[in-house]
């Protein structure tokens, strides 16, 4: 390609429609025109001023080399020059925020790093909220989430691959692993999925989670994700694989077993002893999230007889003069309980606490006053739906899922909702994520996984990756015991 | 797609203690009295030896599967025979479950029942587990079995100071004739090992102890044996009309604490491991029947499983009579030769086709040497 400069400047010019943003300032190199040609917001000025700008027109020194190579090598102050062999190049360069350098009678076009990263500043990611541990949550910036992740691992063995999808938005994502400690059949399958993404834009991750999964269609998540680097850390660590978007906070990590979700990084900065009631508590709750409603409608419906006759007199008091059955009694609470949290999601901050007062307690109250609904219904959805919030990750699947058993207890009763449950087992166990099963180490049962499923032993201890994650089998061991 | 050996062990325990805490102690009876224990000893120690007779086979026969395997050993007219023959006994033991459970829902669950909503729920169930495979069932059983387990033996200790040792006394009052008899009437319940035919290639041996599958089997018979050994303790000659022996156990409370109403939940527990029972024996009906048959497609045999177990509760109480057909001396015959011979028929075409398989490469051997010389 012979370089020349106005006819460059305008082929640029024309492919990007004359864009405002698009600037350039033409200067003169001894007796070469060298036009500098940049997007004005997403460049950093005084970088550009200083590492570009500046050592052009002040330099002195006359030489007899060309005047590209001299630009290059003496002139340039930049950590980062890139050469682009055509146009088309040059403007994928200009668009991810480099700067082009056109310099007259040259073969290429030269382009120098000087991205202004906007971003907010890091801080406690809202929805991974520790009372211990690390508080530094990702941020929109792949290029500091890196930095963040980089901090943490000062080791060669930290492989990052970038790639670019996404025909409109050319988003980068990165897939980070440890090289002596990931799968390279998992490694590779990703990779392969991740290439073959055909998407004309990338906003956020969890765009790629439906490319990623093998059950897209599927109510539960089978792709893992963290807005942490800590967390992403520890699972690497693990044998996963992360996935770093550019705009996005969130990194996906895969292979996904739904035991993670019931683990939290504040296990691992904890008592084990606390750790394991905790995460047992959290096993209840999800049961508690999605069966109780279903269960207190069966109980009520077709089997009251199992109550204890105290508790069964109680209930026989509280629930006399509703005007419904309990099936419509509960489905209008649990109705009224998701357009509740669905409004408070959205609603400004300020808006939100009276919008609780106003819903829970008012509401709520109300109705019970009014004797529309009973107060164990009030109750029992209640405590479904705070139980919904051990696990955050899983609240729109329970959601679900407790309405389903709802109709399952009204229709069938208590022989439906254990049929129910079954059911539910069954359909993930069918899951299997990039080699590892998805309700492993339970089912298939992996002894050695037992130190940190639903009970955690102290770090120490933990000597071996646990087998549940594919990960390179000659790399399980993380501490020999002469390291001890 | 392939279990372990694990998993392999836990459907062996749980195919051993299904169908025998319902109907069976309380019909057994009527037959053998206050030894009934003893028939079901014996008859289950049977069925573990031939359980590990059928999984040494299948190590041996490695990646083939049972069709594979007997045809290359038996031939196809034989082999079609066999997987008739199973078809026949695996149809027998599904209904059988499907209406031992659905006395049993009866019983514990409803007060109107209504088919409908007792057999959907099933079939839904047991047909998605059989078309998702084996490996998906091993897994939901490996799940519930220490649930169960420990349902059981909570119940059975739960009333173990209210029974009465006296009840098994005098032993053999009417000599061993009655056990001989109640042995070949009831062995329609037993047969537990046959479903382990079909599981020929399905099972990954790599790092398999031994020993899992030999205490498996040990704790099953033992298991068993204790909750016979509570439910005649408690009933003595009323057994017979105690159905049920899981849930009349359960309300025969030593105290009137309130963990006593645990027992609903071990009730419920028993309930889903006859539900995963159904759907092994779903499972190797569907393979059975296309061995058979050639049949190529799943979901054909699954919807006909299914439509078989939904016309049951139709069909079932005006034409057949449920209790005469299991104690049908024709049922019995049929599961004693396909428990008793089938394995000895796979055990002799295997020695055989091993033999012709030697003399073939030693013929080969002997030719190459005489083309050397």
């Amino acid at each position: 390609m012979e370089v020349q400069v106005d006819k460059i400047k305008k082929q640029i010019e024309k492919k990007l429609h004359k864009s405002s943003d698009l600037k350039s300032r033409t200067v003169q190199f001894f007796g070469t025109d060298i036009c500098i040609m940049y997007i004005a917001d997403i460049t950093d000025n005084l970088l550009l001023n200083e590492s570009l700008i500046y050592p052009i027109t002040s330099y002195l020194k006359t030489t007899d080399e060309d005047v590209y190579t001299t630009i290059k090598e003496k002139v340039l102050s930049n950590n980062e020059v890139g050469e682009a062999d055509t146009v088309q190049q040059a403007i994928d360069e200009l668009l991810t925020g480099k700067t082009l350098v056109i310099i007259d009678g040259a073969e290429k076009i030269l382009t120098c790093d000087n991205e202004k990263v906007v971003t907010r500043t890091v801080g406690e990611p809202p929805t991974s909220v520790v009372i211990k541990g690390p508080r530094e949550g990702f941020t929109e910036s792949i290029k500091y989430n890196l930095a963040l992740v980089r901090r943490r691992v000062k080791s060669d063995d930290l492989v990052v691959q970038n790639i670019e999808l996404g025909k409109l938005t050319k988003t980068q994502i990165s897939v980070l692993y440890f090289d002596s400690v990931a799968d390279k059949n998992v490694v590779k399958k990703i990779m392969r999925r991740l290439k073959n993404i055909v998407i004309d834009g990338v906003i956020d991750s969890h765009y790629l989670v439906s490319y990623l999964q093998k059950n897209p269609k599927s109510l539960f998540k089978q792709v893992g994700d963290t807005e942490k680097p800590d967390i992403l850390v520890a699972k690497m660590l693990e044998g996963r694989v992360g996935i770093l978007v550019d705009g996005s906070p969130i990194a996906l990590t895969l292979p996904f077993i739904l035991i993670e979700d019931l683990q939290n990084s504040d296990d691992y900065y904890s008592q084990p002893i606390r750790v394991t009631f905790v995460r047992l508590l959290r096993l209840i709750g999800v049961i508690l999230a999605v069966m109780l409603p279903g269960v207190y409608v069966a109980l009520e419906l077709y089997h009251y007889k199992i109550l204890p006759t105290e508790f069964l007199v109680t209930l026989m008091n509280t629930t006399e003069g509703i005007p419904f059955s309990p099936f419509i009694e509960l489905f209008f609470v649990v109705l009224l309980f998701e357009i509740l949290y669905e409004a408070n999601l959205r609603m400004p901050q300020y808006f939100g606490m009276a919008m609780s007062i106003v819903g829970a307690l008012i509401l709520g109250d109300t109705a019970v006053n009014a004797g529309l609904v009973s107060p164990p219904a009030v109750m029992v959805v209640a405590l479904s739906g705070i139980t919904f919030y051990i696990i955050p990750s899983q609240a729109a699947q329970f959601s679900i899922l407790r309405l389903i058993g709802l109709i399952i207890g009204a229709c069938v009763g208590l022989y439906g909702i254990l049929l129910f449950s079954v059911f539910i087992i069954s359909y993930l166990s069918s899951f299997d994520s990039y080699n590892s099963a998805y309700l492993a180490p339970v089912s298939p049962y992996i002894a050695d996984d037992k130190k940190d499923n639903f009970k955690r032993v102290i770090i120490k201890e933990m000597k071996r990756r646990p087998k549940s994650i594919a990960h390179n089998k000659d790399n399980s061991i993380r501490r020999r015991k002469d390291e001890d | 797609m392939k279990i372990n050996y694990r998993q392999l062990s836990i459907m062996v325990f749980l195919s051993f203690i299904s169908l025998k805490f319902l109907a069976l102690p309380s019909v057994m009876y009527i037959t053998s009295g206050n030894m009934s224990w003893l028939v079901a000893l014996v008859l289950m120690i049977i069925d573990g030896l031939y359980a590990f007779m059928l999984v040494g086979l299948m190590k041996k026969c490695k990646d083939k599967n049972i069709n594979e395997f007997l045809i290359n050993t038996v031939g196809v007219v034989l082999a079609k025979i066999i997987f008739i023959l199973l078809s026949a006994q695996f149809i027998i033991q599904i209904i059988n479950l499907t209406k031992g459970l659905e006395f049993f829902v009866v019983e514990n669950f409803y007060d109107d029942f209504n088919w409908l909503i007792y057999v959907l729920p099933l079939i839904i169930l047991t047909g998605f587990m059989m078309y998702k495979g084996i490996r998906n069932i091993a897994r939901v059983e490996e799940m519930f079995c220490w649930a169960i387990t420990i349902g059981c033996i909570y119940i059975a200790l739960k009333c173990i100071t209210c029974t009465d040792p006296r009840a098994f006394l005098p032993m053999f009052k009417d000599g061993v004739a009655p056990l001989f008899h109640s042995a070949f009437k009831h062995y329609s319940w037993f047969g537990s090992a046959t479903f382990l035919i079909m599981l020929f290639g399905k099972v990954d041996f790599t790092n398999a102890k031994k020993s899992v599958l030999i205490k498996y089997v040990v704790f099953a018979i033992l298991l068993v044996q204790f909750l016979y050994f509570v439910f005649y303790g408690l009933f003595d000659t009323t057994s017979p009309t105690h159905n049920f022996c899981l849930s009349d156990v359960s309300q025969f409370s030593s105290n009137e604490s309130i963990i006593d109403e645990l027992s609903w939940l071990v009730v419920s527990l028993w309930v889903i491991a006859q539900a995963l029972q159904l759907a092994v024996y779903g499972y190797c009906l569907v393979l059975s029947v296309m061995f058979a048959f050639n049949i190529k497609a799943k979901i054909p045999v699954i919807i006909a499983i299914d439509l078989l177990m939904f016309s049951l509760g139709y069909i079932g109480e005006k034409t057949v009579n449920f209790e005469q057909f299991f104690f049908n001396p024709a049922v019995s015959a049929l599961f004693i030769f396909n428990e008793f011979v089938i394995p000895f028929i796979l055990l002799i075409g295997y020695g055989v086709k091993r033999k012709k398989d030697r003399r073939k490469a030693k013929v080969v051997e002997d030719e190459s040497i005489k083309i050397v010389v």
